[in-house]
């Protein structure tokens, strides 16, 4: 095997899968985590680990064939016959496919199409021979290492991968904060706010191990914005109001705003400037315009005033920030007010960052008065560094982050190989040696 | 599904990308892998309308004394750049002068991402000319009459695209030869891996009379006879795999040649696909049984019998219904 095969970095994920080679500054595909297989989705072909299907009769008794067996009574190449990514999408807008999603929250679910669709991956997307290269693959926080052991047992029985580091999100998007100007130093202390499309995570590290006990999960993500978008489009009464549209109009318009009331008296003030106009192409050629006002900084701001959009949860994103670092051991809690980094797409709004920042401060500001208050103002703080750290990568954070540490010479001694794997068993993969963490460069 | 694609995918979407109309260049820095180790390197180093790509390809000097340099300057002609610092052969794209109607734009594509495919053609085609001629001057001779030259054929064009393996192509004058020497370091795949030769084996008997002849052995077959470096035989280490695929005639014809050769290219990387999909299968199988004995086993518990719960100090509870 050629020494210098790039590895392979592989970041599945609820809603998207990236993939690419190490070294790479962005990823060479990215697509939704969908399969398309013959037949109806969802309730068929449960013939994954964890969900049996519902079976009249064990299998020996019928002969072998199994319960309503779709696989076993066929013999061509019909276990072939499906489609991911967006050709998936496509195949099951047509009849005689069903749309399937091997991953929910963050965790593998069916493995026989998590099988299926990273050997469609590695060999259609990627055009590699598994063989001659390593691989980094993700998981999400708190992954039960038997989901681990599933994972080594496909990647090595399967595709015989040279060899293979299993790295956990957060501390990927941690590692590709790095290329930021802000970070100094290259630890993987800090806090990491992931909001992808279906759910926010704050996840606590400290010097590269996830704090699991603290980690707090927010239901207010991607999603929710366009809902929201969508409502306030819809309450205008504006032409077209389609997830589609809001969902453009989301990602083209919105920033944050430092404060809402003042925004609204700009708007009322620079309304030629501030409000705009989404042209939309609705199918049979015709082409509406869509007013864009208000939701252009009250939609990201429901991280921060929930109550905006939701009536069941009402803590704001800094609040819950901070009450994680509060109940992380209270020896690394400045490390990870110092380093709060941000990851997802749904982070990627302008001065998101900078808002955070400013309200994590004003609480621990507030804070630290109150207990010099308390002590009778004998005893000053020193102050505490509140850093939030907005860089470029971080739309796909994980995945940079595995592209940057899998192109590191010493990567491969921190896989396992197939020998070894050979040699112990699955049980090998419970345990990775701690890639870019102290001690390595 | 059934088989795999011959161009390079993420060319070929990152080009339509940029293609597009009303596309933005922007600046690409991206190093890709292919099939057999061969690398991409895809960037913009003058300036972002200017799209390079580089191909490395571990057996590229031998490809050119097959003439991969002839058929490369055919297909690209003026693309063609002074190859890039560790890479082998280089072409470059200008957004600003693209060929204006979709189809021309489309053809680009599809040329620029058959890269590593038309750089492995050269051999091929130069053995299927070789045929062509072999078979005209066959056509002098009756087969008592021949000379040796002609009823032996050609040389044998060795191309080693792996480490340890390599594809031979030999041209006589009623057929192409081309031989795979395939290794598997696991004993898993060897054994999926001579069913599946077997089918292909198999395939003439079972009435696809257009197949080429396929045979796999063990042992160098005779037409690699005095070419140094050969693995295998009796008794010997490695489980090396000579893999023939005898071409005919009708394989040959101008109009199916280009296709023969993107085919044949393929094969190795189609037979791995389809060694790990068959696993795949067999897992998902064995999940299911595994699911299904669960099932048994669940429903073999017995139920729970009802016993009289006492408290310490010797009260019962007694079940209201």
């Amino acid at each position: 095997m050629a020494p210098q095969t790039p590895a392979v970095v592989m970041d599945n994920g609820t809603g998207y899968t990236k993939l690419g080679f190490a070294g790479n500054d962005s990823p060479s595909f990215v697509f939704p985590t969908a399969i398309a297989t013959k037949g109806p989705s969802a309730g068929s072909g449960g013939s994954g680990s964890g969900r049996p299907a519902t079976a009249q009769k064990p299998s020996f008794l019928t002969g072998g064939a199994g319960p309503g067996g779709h696989l076993s009574g066929k013999r061509g190449t019909e276990d072939l016959d499906f489609f991911i990514g967006d050709e998936a999408l496509g195949a099951a807008a047509g009849p005689g496919y069903g749309l399937h999603y091997p991953i929910r929250h963050g965790q593998v679910e069916n493995w026989d199409q998590m099988e299926r669709f990273w050997s469609n991956s590695i060999f259609k997307y990627l055009r590699v021979e598994p063989e001659d290269h390593y691989f980094l693959l993700t998981e999400p926080p708190l992954n039960p290492p038997e989901n681990r052991e599933a994972t080594a047992e496909i990647m090595f029985e399967s595709f015989n991968v040279a060899g293979m580091y299993i790295a956990v999100q957060a501390v990927l998007a941690l590692a590709a904060s790095w290329t930021s100007s802000k970070v100094q130093d290259r630890s993987l202390t800090g806090t990491v706010i992931d909001s992808g499309e279906g759910v926010t995570h704050v996840i606590p590290v400290a010097e590269g191990y996830v704090i699991g006990s603290s980690i707090k999960s927010v239901p207010i993500a991607g999603r929710d914005i366009t809902y929201f978008v969508q409502s306030l489009l819809r309450d205008r009464g504006e032409p077209d109001s389609s997830l589609k549209t809001a969902e453009r109009i989301k990602e083209e318009f919105c920033y944050v705003s430092p404060d809402i009331v003042k925004e609204f008296a700009r708007f009322d003030r620079e309304a030629d400037d501030r409000f705009k106009h989404y042209e939309v192409q609705q199918p049979g050629g015709r082409s509406v315009t869509v007013d864009v006002g208000y939701e252009r900084f009250l939609a990201p701001e429901i991280f921060f005033n929930p109550e905006i959009y939701s009536s069941d949860f009402l803590t704001p994103l800094p609040t819950i920030v901070d009450t994680v670092i509060q109940t992380s051991p209270i020896d690394v809690r400045r490390g990870l007010y110092k380093n709060i980094v941000l990851s997802g797409g749904s982070t990627l709004y302008k001065d998101f960052g900078r808002r955070l920042q400013r309200d994590i401060r004003h609480l621990v500001d507030a804070r630290l008065r109150a207990s010099e208050a308390r002590a009778g103002n004998s005893a000053k703080s020193g102050g505490l560094d509140v850093q939030v750290i907005t860089h470029k990568r971080q739309r796909h954070g994980p995945w940079f982050g595995g592209s940057l540490l899998g192109q590191t010479p010493e990567f491969r001694s921190y896989c396992h190989t197939k020998a070894e794997y050979d040699e112990i068993g699955p049980s090998i993969v419970r345990r990775f040696a701690l890639l870019g963490g102290p001690g390595s460069t | 599904m059934l088989l795999l694609d011959y161009q390079n995918v993420l060319i070929e979407s990152l080009l339509k990308d940029r293609f597009a109309p009303g596309a933005t260049p922007t600046s690409i820095d991206q190093v890709v892998s292919d099939f057999d180790n061969v690398t991409f390197h895809i960037s913009t180093p003058e300036s972002k309308t200017k799209i390079l790509v580089s191909l490395a390809i571990k057996c590229y000097p031998e490809l050119a004394k097959y003439g991969a340099e002839e058929v490369l300057q055919r297909e690209y002609g003026s693309l063609i750049v002074q190859p890039e610092n560790g890479y082998d052969f280089s072409v470059q794209v200008d957004l600003e002068q693209l060929p204006s109607s979709d189809e021309e734009k489309t053809e680009l594509i599809r040329k620029i991402s058959l890269l590593k495919r038309n750089a492995m053609a050269a051999p091929f085609e130069q053995a299927f000319d070789e045929f062509a001629s072999l078979q005209e001057q066959a056509r002098q001779y009756t087969s008592e009459s021949a000379p040796q030259g002609v009823r032996e054929g050609g040389t044998v064009r060795a191309i080693h695209y792996r480490e340890e393996e390599a594809i031979y192509i030999k041209a006589s004058h009623d057929r192409v030869t081309v031989i795979f020497s395939t290794i598997f370091r696991e004993e898993t795949d060897r054994v999926y891996g001579k069913v599946f030769l077997q089918e292909f084996v198999d395939a003439r008997k079972r009435g696809v009379q257009n197949a080429p002849q396929v045979l796999a052995r063990d042992d160098p077959p005779l037409e690699l006879q005095g070419i140094p470096g050969l693995k295998g035989g009796k008794g010997a280490e490695g489980g090396v795999t000579y893999v023939t695929f005898v071409l005919f005639p009708r394989h040959l014809t101008p109009q199916r040649r280009a296709e023969v050769i993107s085919h044949i290219q393929t094969f190795r990387d189609y037979f791995h696909y389809h060694i790990k999909a068959s696993k795949a299968y067999i897992h998902s199988r064995m999940r299911r049984r595994t699911a299904d004995f669960l099932q048994v086993l669940r429903r073999a518990r017995p139920e729970a019998e009802e016993k009289e719960r006492k408290t310490a100090s010797g009260r019962t509870f007694t079940v209201k219904s």
